[in-house]
């Protein structure tokens, strides 16, 4: 009943509005594409599996302000009385200190082989020094070998033994146990369960851990607890005031769960998302905006066409379905356009910042969304418009 | 000016008739400028030049001189002590500075309670070639261990509670130093000379150290120090003068293009040389990069703010088609009223003149709008990418670019649709 | 055919009422040409509406073909209105951007012929009309008599029984009113029943009946016009 071939000629009479209207509708398309693309991807990233327990594993930040505090032996004993005050407070289930946080951009790293084949080299390689809890902080499981259990000192000649997670260590000895065998930093102890280290390495899972004292406090240190569940919020922000209490000369500069780590650690994907979020929002307005104006100066300017149509028998619900399909014609003619812009848009994108191949499904999701919006929008002009009455607007003017 | 004010009333006029897509028009505008101007103000301020007339002049030399053997390496970002002191055993520089940053804790007793500052550890041609202003006192004459700082402005207000205050001591880090200058207000905005780890979207360090002071109290760098050997990065007075720990960038001011030529025939020599003795493993890649360009030799990614950019551009170019779409209709719906009174005589330039007191209405309209929006949107990407934070404020400069950008756009926006309806065939107009 | 009993009809805007039909009692049987005429503003325009179902009405009743078109969804009126009735507007309203052939075609796709039938009826009405000639032209390239033909096709092209017709010749110059006129007689002669409004006596006394209007109500001068009792089928 509706006559494609009349819409596409009423449009093509009006071109530049036409044009205005599909040129606008492409880069809407292509930018709600791509946004929605950014936002999934950071979405993914912030629910990859971390092997940590995100909620109650607390991290503080921190460094004694003195510089005698800083240097062994003075250092050994302020760790130990800032563990043991915090080992106290009730709703902590293990605490360690460690030279840094999992879950980080980058930080202390080295490269990791194995002696007997150096070629065989791991880059990036986070390194943690920690002491013997930091397993049972991170609640994981030793799945080879044993952890030693008396933090050693850095003296030089004594080698560390390291304890490797199990992606590292079938990268570093692939077919073959880990144990025993020797890496270019110290003999291997044990395997542990695999967790995220830090993003900037060859594979988030990899790590290496020595129980050994902190070798530098030049960056700061850490305190790592696990507390018992629904504890976390109360012991964060008791925590400065024990560790103030153990000894004032210190500066902390902040108390994280993982889970605030992981969302830092995306901090710049997560605030580009949102912001291209905001973005396509704005951009659905825009285009609701302008399918109401258009459907509106269209219901206005053809108040006699619509007036004689119901006059020769359209009925009012005819009318209503053609100024609708009029706009769904431009949104898809629009959104063809918006599938190539689509695809350009993530190629100059991609050029600039790391992200993935446009997938199809995602236009064409986004073309729905359009549809949904460009329809609601329609709708209340074009009721108007049927409202039109035929006696008036076939009145001679 | 009694006929633009008759203009202006029509205008209103025409305006009240149809309030809501004017409004509508408006509102659109002033989104697409908002965004605009939020991100423009980043971008503006990212890629300011902190020293035109000079950084075409300040160079930093990468090279591979590390003892490892790679063949198709780049150089690392930072270099050691001893490639700083091969870097700089030259005459060809004007005037040539090694620097890094590090923590600390500042006190004017030992038993004040601690402040904690940035300190940056160089020598006294740094201030000279970032043309960094004294308040009082003045640089270290030369490039030897001193137990003396130079405070910021700031730093010496906050401390002191005065910023004359030359000769007088404080502690850092439990060591007693004496002021040998206090800084005027300074702020170096990207500071190029640090843009490693995206360092330059920082603000200045608070104190000044001679480097070799930094070295024998071992402060270790806080953005990056590799150590390419077995060593010992607590020790830097020794290992960190002798072996590969790298922390150190190197800036070197070549004015002339002889100047640069030399120098990089001195480094090539350099390399070579090292090569013959057994010091050079790695495959030669010395790199000479201009302060222009060192932001990008650093963060080969992080292009957040262009990829925004160019999303928000695009965003613009949308809000622009709508909006003038929006006021083609509005045109169209008043092309009666223009065509009836061009039949009562009006001109074309009478017409135009008409789009004109409605172009600045718009734009003044828009502006307030647009500013507002775009400081909503400077807020917010504050909150969601604060990394930036130091690149949000507007000055007069910008400021007038962006009213420009809103006369121009509302120009555009209105040009087109008035045009046609001025020029369009009158009588058929007047029949329809 | 048409049964209009005691209907009256008012429009009411904030200021006054106007009560543009009154008591109406018109019966119009099938085949019949009737002529309405009035003085201007006495709601000659205003009973073609309703008896075009473009308006409703306040009192009374109006049967068309027997059925009360009261309470009728907006649906089943604009079906009748498309397969029953033909209009001819005094301003020929045509779509100024559809072609010819698009105008006449527009009545056929409501009523959901296929395209063939829509092809085949459009050009037999536009040969009708004496204007196959120009089926891609559009309405401003043609004089008004012309514009005022093709408006008659297009009211034809569906072959409706009833045929309303508001001042067909109002605009037009004595030799293509005569034209329109004859044009009307043979599609009369074809069967199908009209109502004109018309201002000039001469049309008026051609049309097998005459009504008169005025204020609103059939005036007795209608029912005493000697043509009246003339024509072969007279109602009244
Ligand atoms: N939509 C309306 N609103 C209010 N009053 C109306 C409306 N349409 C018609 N009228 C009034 O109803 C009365 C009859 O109008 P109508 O158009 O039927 O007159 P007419 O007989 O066709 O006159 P003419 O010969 O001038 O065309 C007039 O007084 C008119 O003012
Ligand atoms: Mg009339």
């Amino acid at each position: 009943m509706i006559s494609l071939h009349l819409i596409f000629k009423s449009m093509l009479r009006r071109k530049v509005v036409t044009s205005l209207l599909l040129v606008q509708l492409a880069l809407t398309l292509a930018l709600l594409s791509n946004s929605s693309l950014l936002a999934l991807q950071t979405w993914n990233q912030l629910s990859q599996p971390t092997g940590l327990d995100l909620d109650n594993i607390l991290y503080v930040s921190l460094k004694p302000t003195s510089k005698n505090l800083q240097e062994y032996p003075a250092f050994a004993d302020l760790l130990e009385r800032q563990l043991a005050a915090v080992r106290q407070m009730p709703g902590v289930a293990a605490v360690s200190f460690t030279n840094q946080s999992p879950l980080m951009e980058g930080g202390s790293n080295s490269n990791v082989n194995d002696e007997n084949n150096r070629e065989n080299n791991t880059q990036n390689v986070p390194q943690y020094t920690v002491s013997p809890d930091f397993l049972k902080v991170l609640q994981l499981d030793v799945l080879e070998g044993e952890i030693p259990q008396t933090i050693q000192a850095w003296d030089g000649e004594s080698t560390v033994p390291v304890v490797l997670t199990k992606s590292l260590a079938e990268r570093v000895f692939p077919g073959k146990s880990a144990i025993g065998q020797l890496t270019n930093g110290g003999p291997v102890a044990a395997v542990i369960e695999d967790f995220y280290g830090q993003r900037s390495a060859e594979r988030v899972m990899y790590n290496r851990i020595q129980i050994a004292q902190i070798y530098g406090v030049a960056w700061g240190y850490g305190i790592i607890l696990r507390v018992e569940p629904g504890q976390a919020k109360h012991i964060r922000s008791q925590i400065p005031d024990v560790l103030k209490t153990a000894d004032a000369n210190i500066e902390i500069f902040s108390v994280r769960t993982m889970d605030d780590q992981l969302h830092r650690m995306f901090r710049n994907e997560f605030g580009l998302a949102t912001l291209l979020a905001v973005l396509s929002g704005l951009m659905l307005l825009v285009s609701m905006i302008s399918s109401y104006s258009n459907a509106h100066f269209n219901a206005l300017k053809r108040q006699q066409e619509i007036g004689i149509k119901r006059a020769l028998g359209a009925s009012k619900h005819s009318i209503l379905l053609e100024m609708l399909t009029e706009n769904w014609c431009t949104t898809v003619a629009g959104a063809g356009i918006g599938i190539v812009a689509a695809w350009l848009l993530n190629q100059a994108l991609a050029l600039v910042i790391s992200i993935p191949a446009l997938p199809v499904w995602l236009p064409l999701t986004a073309l729905l969304m359009l549809m949904l919006c460009v329809t609601l929008a329609t709708w209340y002009p074009a009721r108007i418009a049927t409202q039109v009455s035929p006696a008036t607007a076939t009145k001679t003017l | 000016m009694e006929q633009f004010l008759y203009y202006l009333k029509v205008s209103l006029k025409s305006i009240r008739r149809a309030p809501l897509p004017y409004s509508l028009t408006i509102l659109i505008l002033s989104l697409g400028l908002g965004v605009f101007f939020a991100n423009a103000t980043f971008y503006y301020r990212l890629n300011l030049d902190p020293l035109p007339h000079k950084s075409d002049k300040l160079f930093f030399p990468f090279m591979n001189l590390v003892p490892y053997d790679c063949q198709n390496c780049e150089p690392p970002n930072v270099l050691s002590y001893s490639n700083v002191q091969k870097l700089g055993a030259t005459d060809i520089p004007s005037a040539k500075a090694a620097m890094y940053s590090a923590d600390g804790y500042l006190r004017l007793t030992p038993q004040q309670p601690p402040m904690p500052v940035k300190i940056r550890l160089t020598q006294p041609d740094f201030f000279r070639m970032f043309e960094v202003p004294f308040l009082h006192g003045s640089v270290w004459p030369d490039a030897s261990a001193r137990a003396e700082v130079i405070l910021s402005r700031q730093t010496a207000e906050k401390l002191f509670g005065d910023t004359n205050v030359v000769g007088r001591s404080l502690t850092l880090d439990d060591f007693e130093y004496t002021v040998s200058a206090v800084l005027a207000d300074w702020a170096m905005l990207p500071r190029l000379f640090d843009a490693n780890n995206n360092n330059h979207l920082s603000e200045v360090e608070d104190i000044y150290l001679p480097l070799e002071t930094g070295y024998d109290r071992n402060y270790l760098s806080n953005s990056q120090s590799s150590s390419f050997q077995d060593a010992d990065y607590r020790k830097l007075a020794t290992d960190g003068r002798t072996k590969a720990i790298h922390q150190l960038q190197f800036w070197v001011q070549l004015d002339t293009v002889e100047q640069q030529q030399a120098y990089r025939q001195f480094m090539a020599n350099l390399t070579a040389d090292e090569k013959k003795a057994g010091r050079h493993p790695s495959a030669i890649n010395n790199k000479l990069v201009g302060m222009r360009d060192i932001v990008v030799h650093f963060n080969k990614d992080g292009g957040d703010i262009k990829a925004f950019a160019l999303v928000t551009l695009l965003f613009l170019l949308v809000c622009l088609f709508n909006a003038s779409h929006l006021s083609l209709n509005r045109y169209l719906s008043n092309q009666y009223e223009i065509s009836l009174r061009r039949a009562l005589g009006a001109s074309r330039w009478h017409i135009q003149q008409q789009a004109l007191a409605d172009v600045l209405l718009m734009a003044s309209i828009t502006s307030v709008a647009a500013l507002l929006i775009g400081y909503s949107g400077i807020s917010l990407m504050n909150e969601l990418l604060p990394a930036n934070r130091l690149f949000s404020s507007w000055d007069w400069t910008l400021l007038l670019s962006l009213l420009a950008v809103t006369l121009g756009c509302s120009y555009l926006v209105t040009l087109y649709p008035s045009l046609r309806a001025s020029f369009g065939a009158l009588n058929q107009q007047l029949k329809e | 055919m048409i049964q209009i009993n005691n209907l009256s009809k008012s429009f009411r805007t904030e200021l006054i009422e106007t009560q543009a039909l009154k008591n109406i009692q018109l019966h119009v049987t099938e085949g019949e040409f009737v002529a309405l005429t009035g003085p201007s503003g006495s709601g000659k325009s205003t009973l073609l509406n309703v008896l075009g179902t473009l308006e409703s009405f306040d009192g009374g009743d109006y049967l068309l073909d027997g059925q009360s078109v009261k309470g009728l969804s907006d649906k089943a009126l604009s079906a009748l209105r498309n397969e029953k009735i033909g209009f001819i507007f005094q301003g020929f309203n045509l779509i100024k951007d559809y072609s010819l052939f698009d105008n006449i075609e527009l009545p056929l796709r409501y009523r959901g012929f296929a395209a063939a039938e829509r092809k085949r009826r459009v050009e037999h009405a536009l040969e009708q009309v004496g204007l196959a000639a120009r089926r891609d032209y559009h309405p401003s390239q043609l004089s008004g008599g012309q514009q005022q033909r093709v408006a008659i096709a297009r009211a034809i092209a569906g072959q409706p029984r009833i045929l309303l017709a508001d001042e067909p010749t109002g605009n037009l110059d004595s030799l293509m009113a005569r034209q329109v006129m004859e044009l009307l007689e043979q599609i009369n002669r074809d069967g199908c029943t009209i109502l004109m409004v018309t201002h000039d006596p001469d049309q008026a006394r051609r049309a097998g009946r005459q009504v008169q209007i005025v204020d609103g109500q059939l005036s007795d001068a209608a029912m005493y016009d000697p043509l009246q009792h003339a024509s072969p089928v007279a109602v009244a």
